[in-house]
């Protein structure tokens, strides 16, 4: 069966506890900038939490939002890129090969997301901190663009697996870093083209939404919209 | 004389970059492999010079690097040793271990003992050394690729495939030139994913 | 350039390169024979227990061969060896099933921290000046043991003190059995932000000296007074997974959740209903909840509750807790009252939660006391048969040994902190003359007025048995750097996150990477080598013995475990994670009271109290909440890098400290976002950047706690402020605790953005607006 993977970002669970960020960290050997290059807007996060403040004091409202790589089907940022650094693969991924990059950034001018970091500088690692890279992930030098991969590592080790025991991949059996950690459950992963999987169930939710959905990007993560004070009855 | 000093400074120019790239390095490892950056205490993607930089660049690797143990794979495997036998997970996961002195004391304890490269081998044991082996095969971590040996094996893909005959090698020598082509012709030929995601993640 | 320079240049650079080439190779390490059996490649999963806060969450371990740099035999090398890629929450847990908090995550920095202590080493400069000298375990532990035997002969056991960082389980008992049998007095258990008094008004309300469970899966309404439950609060993780589940893991149920604070948390911006409350007033406004649930008897299982009865005029209606009354003092309408204490009552199954800020006022007691009152109306949980069963429980102990378990604290930190600090300043008889330190940092986390600071410093001989150098343990005379705990044999009981008793237990996950060896087995080792009482209470000759021996009892108790021997006992616990009991059945209650009746009778029920401040509001006008930071805890994992990048979820600074100022106060005062400002207490000044928030009061003042180390590592040493140091000693009423919300201050601008440095990921508060679909 061939797979489409998609995410789908519970808002209403999502609690701000920021789990997924350092999961993803530590899963995908991202670097840390420093305070300075942080400073400069160079952090690297390839999922982050958006808040939104409305309101004054005493009724002020937060909202929290993941972002994170859409994996779009229409990806603004796969025709701009001139050497086919950036495409979308046949599992509905938007992959970035690194190798491939030569550090243009039309890519990350194109995303409206803002979900694509560059690697302004040799990322460091003052040892032995080394010692917990992923070796199932590349570690990018300077003058590449990176952003979220749904974790391709595992999806990759997971298909392997399926097929050396000739079967199937079962829902659930694997997911990403940052649906791993996620405690309230607000992040799900899996194969939209398996109509039992979670994720499947989620994104035909009645409070399902697509970010920036207007600029027919086709996003393959579906937001589900937060409940109100009188929503009794939910998706 | 205008072409002549062109043409001398031409010569130069490629004769520096040929002695700069060619001078043997000390191992073929990638970065992700510490044993090229012990000495400093920051882990960087960085090259550490730039004649490093250039050699990944134009993927100079060594062909046939010396090894500190004389090994025969010739000799192993007429013996009837299996490659499994010491590259031990190559039909589990993604990598190939390269043995430990364990593995060559498990015979070697009572094999050829007064042989001196076995004594060699043993006197590492003694002293709780390990084989400092020098790494032929890998990717520079430029290519970004992430390998998997188990997937091959399982596939039917021969070690000598990619290794060549090592019933013909002593230590390993490149014999295949492991570039981008070859693996994408034989993975066209048994028409298996050429997707870039396949291997580049 | 002339042709000749050209030439003469390119001709130079040429040589150059080719000689760099020709520099003799990069001095190769020697290889050691490795001591795991691991195919590279192939990850295990090991059990593991976080220990980055108190709630103990269960792990799992991603192991996978590497190289790393260690010293064996005093050499240098190579070794492959087992490296923690990634941590995971166990899927079997019964805390946390699987999940893993930011904190959690950060795990993997503590172990292969580049400011790890990887020796002992001794003091060679000054005290406190951080100069130290490489020393071999086998001379520094002869030095301690040489010292201990000094105190015993001359008869002053009792000047031994032990400053630790809380620890439950084994290590808790193995300290203090250490002390006991040793001849000194117990161990000062120490923390900045102790729970001493919920558990004091827990025991009170409830019948136990302990941290609450709330299953909020089960949950249609909840309303939390001030408690961070999604944050840093008792056992965020499971806490989380139930709050999922009550928004949206039930179909046709979404639980609604009302939070009640001064100033807008992690937690509180995820309420549909956010209330702003006087700081302090907390207790009053859950009085006056109760006060109209009693009036109109909309309490569905009747008013005569244990913790109702805690309450001065609870049967008599509360009368001085009218609407009305409440209003005036906690600036929450009356008719907002009314509408909660009905909203409350009318949801099926309602909690009511205390934790945070209101219990750290001098009147804190009071409003622990006062919301469990309220829980006690409102909480109407039932299982899915339908049969009575509260969101609230707590753990039962697990069924170890009597001797075994360690008893609830009886003092707050702050107290057992300040006692300890004043015997040493007076320096009269049973002052410390040695102290053994173990991860507390008081320096940093104490207000200045303990002096604490001072005390260390009489104390003529101090051992230390952190891995890093911090504020305390610079003072040491000896570091014994212990393990890391991925390294260590861990086992703890989580006091609260799961109804089921239950002990935790992790063997080491990785092999060491340095030359540290774990504190429990110094301590036994030391316990040898003293002989007598101390030995004969100790006569383990590993930790991971003193475990076995403890734990393999659990067997006979069934629950997660089942085995026929006690080795294969040992064995599936270490492979699970832990032992737990099965899970409670459908209509029983949570475990028995512990605290007799005729003891609770013992405290009279509390009348209304209001809470006091340290500064006059005259000159002093903001009231200051410093609070546990989401990143780095109480400040001890300010040290670690992910947390310093790790954007704060409400203002997205990093790098940074900061403090949260109402917009129309800044406007008042003049001070705009990311302005240098000076806060002055009583007890001291900072400076720190301001952030203009629309979640914080406008007399009041918050800060994030972890910032402003003096000496804590690269990444955390001369870092933002350190809102602790100016806390005034104010002490809740009835514990003693900290009151670390009842300081006041001033505040005055000082600099511009330049100065301040203040680092945003996304360069202000202003976000892009919520954009609404049409549907």
């Amino acid at each position: 069966m061939s797979h489409r993977w998609g995410l789908v970002v519970d808002l209403d669970r999502c609690t701000g506890c920021e789990a997924c960020v350092v999961a993803c960290h530590a899963e995908n050997n991202v670097p840390t900038a420093g305070a300075d290059q942080a400073a400069r807007g160079r952090t690297m996060q390839w999922i982050r939490v958006e808040r939104t403040w409305e309101g004054d004091f005493p009724n002020p409202k937060v909202r929290f939002q993941p972002v994170l790589c859409q994996q779009c089907d229409n990806a603004p940022c796969e025709p701009v890129c001139p050497t086919y650094a950036s495409y979308h693969t046949p599992e509905g991924l938007n992959a970035q090969v690194y190798n491939r990059c030569i550090g243009t950034r039309f890519c990350a001018n194109a995303c409206p997301y803002t979900v694509r970091s560059f690697n302004f500088f040799n990322p460091k690692w003052e040892m032995p901190l080394n010692l917990q890279l992923n070796p199932d992930v590349s570690v990018r030098s300077v003058g590449i663009m990176e952003k979220c991969t749904f974790c391709v590592q595992r999806i990759k080790s997971a298909e392997i697996q399926a097929e050396a025991e000739k079967r199937e991949l079962k829902d659930g059996e694997f997911t990403t870093a940052c649906a791993q950690s996620c405690a309230s459950t607000a992040l799900v992963f899996g194969d939209l083209n398996d109509p039992n999987s979670e994720v499947s169930r989620l994104a035909s939710s009645n409070r399902s939404t697509k970010l920036l959905g207007e600029l027919g990007t086709k996003p393959n993560v579906t937001y589900l919209e937060r409940g109100t004070w009188q929503d009794a009855k939910n998706s | 004389m205008g072409w002549q000093k062109w043409l001398l400074l031409m010569v130069c120019a490629v004769a520096c970059t040929w002695a700069m790239v060619k001078a043997v390095p000390t191992s073929h490892a990638g970065q992700t492999d510490l044993s090229a950056h012990v000495t400093s205490g920051v882990f960087t993607t960085a090259h550490p010079t730039a004649a490093q930089a250039v050699r990944d660049f134009l993927d100079f690797h060594p062909e046939h690097p010396v090894q500190p143990i004389a090994y025969t794979h010739a000799v192993h495997l007429a013996n009837g040793l299996q490659c499994e036998f010491c590259h031990v997970g190559v039909d589990q996961g993604p990598e190939a271990q390269i043995p430990g002195v364990a593995v060559c004391m498990t015979c070697h304890i009572a094999i050829d003992t007064d042989k001196p490269e076995i004594k060699k081998i043993a006197a590492y044991q003694a002293r709780g050394e390990d084989i400092p082996w020098v790494r032929v095969y890998n990717y520079s971590d430029s290519a970004h690729v992430r390998f998997n040996h188990a997937a091959h094996i399982r596939a039917g893909v021969g070690c000598s495939t990619c290794h060549g005959d090592m019933t013909k090698q002593t230590t390993a020598e490149r014999k295949v030139d492991l570039n981008m082509g070859f693996c994408v012709n034989c993975h066209k030929q048994k028409q298996v994913s050429v997707d870039c995601e396949t291997c580049h993640f | 350039m002339e042709r000749r320079n050209f030439i003469k240049i390119s001709a130079l650079t040429g040589v150059a390169a080719t000689l760099d080439a020709c520099r003799a190779p990069d001095k190769q390490l020697i290889r050691f024979i490795p001591e795991d059996n691991l195919i590279p490649g192939i990850a295990t999963w090991k059990p593991g227990v976080c220990t980055l806060c108190s709630a103990g969450c269960g792990l799992l371990v991603r192991v996978m061969q590497g190289d790393a740099e260690v010293v064996r035999n005093g050499q240098r090398g190579l070794m492959k060896m087992g490296l923690a890629k990634k941590l995971e929450g166990s899927p079997q847990n019964p805390v946390n099933a699987g999940k893993l908090c930011a904190r959690g995550q950060a795990g993997l920095q503590v172990l292969y921290h580049p400011d790890r202590i990887t020796h002992p080493i001794k003091r060679t400069g000054a005290r406190g000046s951080g100069e130290f000298q490489e020393i071999s375990w086998d001379d520094a532990l002869k030095e301690v043991v040489s010292h201990l035997t000094a105190l015993e002969s001359s008869k002053a056991a009792n000047s031994l003190a032990f400053l630790s960082m809380p620890l439950s389980g084994q290590r808790h008992k193995l300290i203090e059995s250490f002390l006991k049998a040793y001849g000194a007095p117990p161990a000062v258990w120490y923390e900045p932000f102790d729970e001493a008094v919920l558990r004091q008004a827990n025991l009170l309300s409830f019948g136990h000296a302990a941290l609450p469970t709330f299953e909020l899966g089960r949950a249609d309404y909840i309303i939390s007074f001030g408690a961070d439950f999604l944050g840093t609060w008792n056992s965020p993780v499971a806490q989380s997974i139930g709050y999922g589940e009550m928004r949206r893991g039930r179909p046709g149920r979404r639980g609604k959740f009302v939070q009640v604070e001064s100033r807008m948390s992690q937690t509180g911006a995820n309420a549909d209903e956010w209330i702003a409350c006087k700081p302090g007033t907390e207790g009053i406004l859950a009085l006056g909840i109760a006060h109209v649930i009693l009036s109109e008897k909309l309490a569905p299982q009747g008013a005569e509750t244990r913790a109702g009865s805690q309450i001065a005029g609870w049967s008599a209606g509360l009368p001085e807790f009218t609407p009305e009354a409440v209003e005036k003092q906690t600036g929450v309408s009356a008719a907002v009252i009314t509408r909660l204490a009905h909203e409350i009552t009318q949801s099926g199954s309602s909690a009511a939660i205390v934790g945070g800020a209101p219990l750290a006022q001098t009147n804190g007691h009071f409003n622990a006391l006062a919301v469990n009152a309220l829980e006690s109306l409102v909480d109407t949980g039932r299982d899915q048969n339908g049969n009575l069963r509260p969101i609230l429980g707590f753990t039962p102990e697990p069924p170890l040994s009597a001797a075994e378990e360690p008893a609830a604290p009886a003092q707050a930190s702050f107290a057992r902190l300040n006692s300890f600090a004043q015997s040493a300043l007076r320096g009269q008889a049973g002052a410390p003359q040695m102290l053994m330190l173990n991860e507390a940092n008081p320096i940093f986390s104490a207000p200045p007025a303990t002096r604490i600071g001072e005390a260390i410093a009489r104390i003529p001989y101090i051992v230390s048995f952190g891995g890093f150098i911090d504020e305390t343990s610079v003072q040491a005379d000896l570091i014994l750097p212990d393990h890391a705990p991925l390294e260590s044999w861990l086992d703890s009981i989580p006091e609260s996150g799961s109804l089921r008793s239950m002990v935790s237990l992790a063997p080491p996950a990785v092999s060491p990477l340095h030359n540290t060896r774990p504190m429990p087995d110094v301590l036994l080792g030391l316990a040898q080598q003293l002989g007598g009482d101390v030995a004969k209470a100790l006569p383990w000759t590993s930790f991971e013995a003193m475990l076995k021996a403890a734990l393999v009892p659990l067997r006979s108790h069934g629950g997660s475990v089942t085995a026929k021997t006690d080795d294969d006992f040992w064995q599936s616990m270490q492979t699970q994670g832990g032992w737990w009991s099965a899970p409670a059945a459908a209509g029983s209650k949570s475990a028995p009271a512990t605290l007799s009746s005729a003891t609770a009778a013992k405290h009279a029920p509390v009348a209304l109290t209001a809470p006091e401040f340290a500064g006059a509001a005259g000159d002093f006008p903001f009231c200051f909440q410093p609070y546990v930071s989401q990143s780095f805890g109480d400040g001890s994992l300010a040290h670690l890098p992910w947390m310093q990048e790790l954007p704060d979820v409400l203002t997205t600074a990093m790098w940074s400290s900061w403090v949260e100022i109402n917009p129309k106060t800044g406007e008042r005062l003049g001070i705009q976002q990311g302005d240098l400002v000076e806060i002055t207490s009583q007890a001291g000044s900072l400076r720190v950047p301001a952030v203009l928030s629309p979640g914080i009061a406008p007399d009041l003042l918050a800060m994030p706690v972890g910032q402003g180390h003096e000496n804590f590592g690269r990444f955390a040493t001369g870092r933002g402020a350190n809102p602790l140091s100016i806390l005034a000693p104010v002490a809740e009423r009835e514990t003693g605790a900290l009151a670390w919300a009842a300081t006041r201050v001033k505040l005055t601008r000082v600099g511009g953005p330049e100065q301040a440095k203040l680092v945003l990921f996304a360069g202000g508060m202003s976000g892009f607006p919520h954009e609404e679909e049409p549907r």
